[in-house]
């Protein structure tokens, strides 16, 4: 994190300097005004909803809408009557949450040991874990519900949380992360100390490892929070969905309803609008390093 | 020596949990499904075993084959102006004098990290077109005087489509390139700068080539997640004459709304397949990249 | 330390894997209580509100009988509720159905024979398609409804006045009672509003008002097309071309907009519907009328079944008894609006049932003459969803102007499509 910063800082410092020798041309005028109007597209959407949730039904059908209207009350309690979506709104972050724990945990662990162990039948096993990343999610789902029947996991979260422990990307990631910032001369340090094997890891390994289960834990959450397919197939009660089936549901039951849909979609964004906010520079180096690793 | 070997069998402890949960919700749910695939199991009764009778149905299927050419297209027309876009941005905001930097880096990726389903039903509230804003700005603008039915249109639907996958992605991908352009050592440019050479000469001659591994690197994944394209579509609708409807939207509807868990197992395979076949292409090109560099 | 956090962790998730399962048998078994008193607990799966309300009636009459309902809004609640059958895992006593997949249903072994649990007594008045949709196809009663669903044409009363002179019912229902009528109408008040007014919503409704009357689409094992399909279609095409219609979906937003707004005369839609006029503060009592529609329509409906495995049956038989009941027939008119099943109740309250949004208009009188219209059909697993295939076919064919014979082929084609064990000529 520091280095980047530096990095950053240096840059700008070459650019304060460099500024003198472009003169503000067209040129530059001209890219401005092409990154404002990119900004600008990816935000009007929003915007639009924002301003649209704001309105009654017969409004939003009629008129084009620019400023905020009062209705959003009154279209946020038709939404609610039916629709708990707050109630999604905390399922999300559990299933998110607990999701994103076991699989930088186990990640972690796989990577390490894949790293650091010359076991018999690694470079094959590691090879198999790279294979499952090929087999597309959608491969097993028919036989994956009715498993999940068989064993009377439907309409639980395990099914949804548990194969987050065999995340073959983190793993690989991971090891590749244990490869360079893990050195063995420390583990042999652990192990004359006497500390266990899973001493070593919890105490060592994991901290060194921290910078790089942040980095993953950005792309786990992210992934994890859009997660729809499973969820929708595995849970029947409304209380146990997560946010992404509830909007579905939400456009399925409000289908002449547009304010009320609107509300809906506005709940959705808005918590993850600010949080992305705050915290937009962590993510977005994280997204930054773990592309130039993964 | 002994006590190293004595160690290495940790190893297997520590990749254990990965194996036992991909055997348990990857693998056997995969070879249950293959199973299911020769079954004609529509959830009112048990799967009775029919042979081959999906597979023949499916080589049979004209909607599948459509589903293919639509997830193409989609793919297609999201994938190109997708990735240049994002080369574009990235190399503008890896510009030493751009300001705000960081601002435009964060809206630019914004989208990705809003749930494909919000998105599709954004979009299709958005192009809706009685009431929809898209079409009250046009008319107001005076481009167009009546409003356009844009999902009754197979092309326009598939460009609605395409162009949100677009902007859900591009900020990602122009992340990515970011990150490959600052691996780039700077030396590199400096000495081009001193030996005088011009942006656009440097941009082609050092920052593409140099750039060509994560370039490839977009491609492939985004062959793969394209191919799997799903969600967002899915809230948008199947378009007229089902030209929106993705392949595994196609999975999604034979098995989950119309009870043809056995047919759905057998698109499944079919999927899998054509992934598997894009995948390994794309990785031979990339192989045969390396070699040439 | 951190070690054993972490063993205790993966000890804590094991035995909740493991007794995730138990636990779920054991509600299961737990419910199982016979009773020959009305009492005892029943669980109802729907993906309709209002049952929250007729289970609290049913507690008010059998205060020590106790009703769960679970509502599942949304088009989810077909897959979970043929999941949860299938598993056999938290099924529901008794389960609703909607006229769209009820064929599927009654025709499995889930749901209970309800002829052999004094079923045909209770719909022996029953308005005749309400009492057939709940057969399977070997006759027996598998499903009951408490409401009959027909529709209308629900018109404005003074946008009537203006653009067709009269808003009396009886009137309206004459000059619409046939589609050349509806055409020539329709053409006229397209034209006296400059385009701005249409006769009807759209195209569709004239899918909604024949559909039921024509023969099923399938008849042993073959693909029939009832040859008035190809008049319906070259009608819509009519109506569609001259701007009769104002080409708004049915249940779009700009449609549920049209009945408050009027820009369409005559909106076809069914009874149940009356929550998509913006009544607020009272603002629209008084303000519609119904008319006849050329022939019967009905639209949708909700069918209860117990499940056969159930423990609870004799409750859940109680239950069906107590909603095919007139009693509460007549209470649910009184209180939500909603159409009866039995005849006997229509009659009783023919001259004496009036709506507030309908003014002093009797309501039932329109509706009754409308509902023994419409034909006593079963349902099968097909009929809804090749209906559904033919309104997605013929729907782009008006749309794309194409002839009645493309379409029928290219229909043909997605029919054995969905249905490869359907022939198909």
């Amino acid at each position: 994190m520091e280095i980047q910063g530096n990095k950053q800082l240096t840059l700008h410092m070459n650019g304060r300097r460099k500024i003198f020798k472009f003169k503000p041309t067209l040129g530059k005028i001209l890219i401005y005004f092409i990154l404002i109007l990119i900004a600008v597209i990816c935000l009007l959407p929003f915007y639009s909803m924002m301003i649209t949730s704001t309105h009654t039904n017969s409004e939003i059908s009629r008129k084009l809408l620019l400023t905020p209207g009062t209705e959003f009350m009154n279209n946020y309690e038709r939404l609610i009557h039916t629709v708990p979506i707050w109630r999604g709104f905390i399922n999300s972050l559990f299933i998110t949450i607990t999701s994103t724990a076991l699989n930088l945990y186990f990640s972690a662990l796989a990577g390490y040991g894949f790293s650091k162990f010359d076991f018999k039948g690694r470079n094959i096993l590691f090879l198999c874990v790279l294979g499952t990343m090929m087999i597309p999610s959608q491969l097993g789902i028919i036989g994956f519900f009715k498993l999940m029947n068989s064993f009377h996991m439907l309409n639980t979260y395990w099914p949804i949380i548990l194969p987050s422990i065999s995340n073959a990307f983190g793993i690989f990631f991971m090891k590749q992360m244990a490869d360079s910032s893990v050195p063995k001369e420390i583990l042999e340090a652990g192990r004359i100390d006497g500390c266990s094997e899973v001493g070593i890891f919890h105490k060592l390994v994991l901290p060194m490892l921290m910078p790089a289960v942040a980095t993953l834990g950005i792309f786990s959450f992210i992934g994890k929070w859009n997660d729809f397919l499973t969820p929708m197939i595995i849970l029947f009660d409304n209380d146990l969905q997560p946010l992404p089936v509830m909007i579905a549901s939400v456009k399925s039951q409000f289908s002449t309803d547009f304010g009320a849909m609107y509300v809906g979609i506005v709940i959705s964004v808005i918590p993850i609008l600010i949080f992305f906010s705050i915290i937009s520079k962590k993510i977005i180096s994280g997204v930054t390093t773990g592309a130039l690793k993964g | 020596m002994r006590n190293a070997i004595n160690k290495s069998r940790y190893g297997y402890y520590f990749v254990a949990p990965f194996f036992i949960t991909f055997l348990i919700f990857g693998l056997a749910p995969i070879i249950y499904s293959l199973y299911l695939s020769f079954t004609n199991w529509d959830g009112f009764t048990d799967p009775v075993n029919i042979g081959f009778a999906n597979y023949e149905r499916l080589i049979h299927d004209s909607f599948f084959f459509k589903s293919i050419f639509n997830t193409f297209i989609i793919w297609i027309l999201s994938v190109i102006p997708q990735v240049s876009l994002a080369l574009a941005l990235a190399i503008i905001l890896n510009e030493r004098f751009i300001r705000g930097k960081h601002f435009f880096r964060a809206v630019f990726y914004f989208p990705h990290i809003v749930t494909p389903v919000t998105l599709g039903v954004l979009f299709f509230l958005i192009f809706d077109w009685q009431t929809g804003s898209v079409n009250k700005v046009l008319m107001e603008l005076g481009i167009i005087h009546a409003p356009v039915n844009w999902f009754n249109s197979p092309w326009l639907s598939r460009i609605i489509v395409a162009m949100v996958t677009m902007w859900q992605y591009f900020g990602l991908n122009m992340l990515i390139f970011i990150a490959g352009l600052q691996a780039i050592p700077n030396e590199l440019y400096e000495a081009a700068e001193i030996d005088g050479a011009s942006r656009w000469k440097i941009i082609t001659k050092i920052t593409l080539p140099l750039l060509k591994p994560v370039l490839m690197f977009t491609f492939i994944t985004s062959i793969i997640g394209g191919l799997q394209l799903f969600d967002g579509p899915l809230m948008i609708g199947n378009g007229p004459d089902n030209s929106t409807t993705t392949m595994v939207m196609y999975l999604y509807q034979t098995a989950f709304k119309n009870f043809n868990y056995g047919y759905g197992a057998a698109v499944a395979y079919a999927i899998f397949f054509i992934i598997l076949i894009f995948s390994l292409i794309s990785i031979k090109f990339s192989k045969l990249n390396k070699v040439e560099q | 330390m951190k070690k054993w956090l972490a063993m205790i962790l993966s000890v804590i998730l094991m035995v909740g894997v493991i007794s995730g399962c138990s636990s779920n048998e054991s509600t299961s078994s737990n419910a199982n209580k016979g009773n020959k008193e009305v009492e005892g607990k029943l669980v109802i799966w729907t993906f309709f509100g209002q049952v929250k309300d007729m289970a609290k009636e049913f507690e008010k009459k059998y205060p020590k009988a106790k009703v769960e309902v679970k509502v599942f809004p949304g088009d989810q609640y077909k897959t979970k509720l043929l999941t949860a059958l299938q598993s056999g895992q938290n099924v529901p006593d008794i389960f609703d159905l909607e006229r769209g997949y009820i064929g599927q249903f009654v025709n499995s072994n889930f749901a209970a024979n309800l002829s052999d649990m004094g079923g045909e007594k209770l719909v022996k008045d029953y308005v005749p398609y309400v009492q057939e949709l709940g057969r399977d196809q070997k006759g027996d009663l598998k499903a009951i409804s408490d409401h009959s669903s027909p529709g209308g044409f629900w018109y404005i009363k003074s946008n009537a006045k203006k653009w067709l002179g009269t808003d009396d019912p009886e009137k309206i229902g004459e000059m619409v009672n046939s589609w050349d009528k509806i055409i020539d109408l329709g053409k006229k008040v397209s034209k006296e509003s400059n385009g701005k007014t249409h006769l009807i919503s759209s195209y569709g409704d004239v899918y909604n008002i024949e559909a039921y009357h024509m023969d099923p689409w399938v008849k042993d094992g073959k693909l029939n097309i009832d040859p008035r399909w190809k008049k319906a279609y070259k009608t819509q095409k009519e109506i569609f071309n001259n701007n009769v219609d104002a080409k708004l979906d049915f249940f779009s937003a700009g449609w549920g907009n049209a009945i408050n707004d009027g820009s369409v005369v005559l909106t076809a839609m069914p009874a149940w519907a009356g929550f998509m006029v913006d009544n607020k503060g009272n603002k629209s009592n008084g303000k519609y009328g119904i008319a006849k529609t050329p022939t019967g329509l009905y639209m949708g409906g909700t069918y209860r079944a117990i499940y056969e495995k159930s423990p609870n049956k004799d409750l859940a038989n109680q239950f069906i008894k107590f909603i095919a009941s007139k009693e509460w027939q007549e209470h649910n008119l009184k209180t939500t609006g909603n159409m009866p099943a039995l005849e006997t109740v229509y009659k009783d309250n023919l001259d004496s049932y009036t709506s507030p949004l309908f003014g002093n208009q009797n309501i039932l009188k329109p509706y009754y003459d409308l509902v023994k219209d419409i034909p006593a059909q079963k349902a099968d697993k097909y009929g809804e969803e090749i209906l559904s295939l033919w309104r997605k076919v013929a729907g782009q064919g008006i749309k794309d102007n194409a002839n009645v014979d493309k379409v029928i082929s290219k229909f043909k084609k997605e029919v054995k499509n969905a249905f490869p064990e359907l022939q198909v000529d």
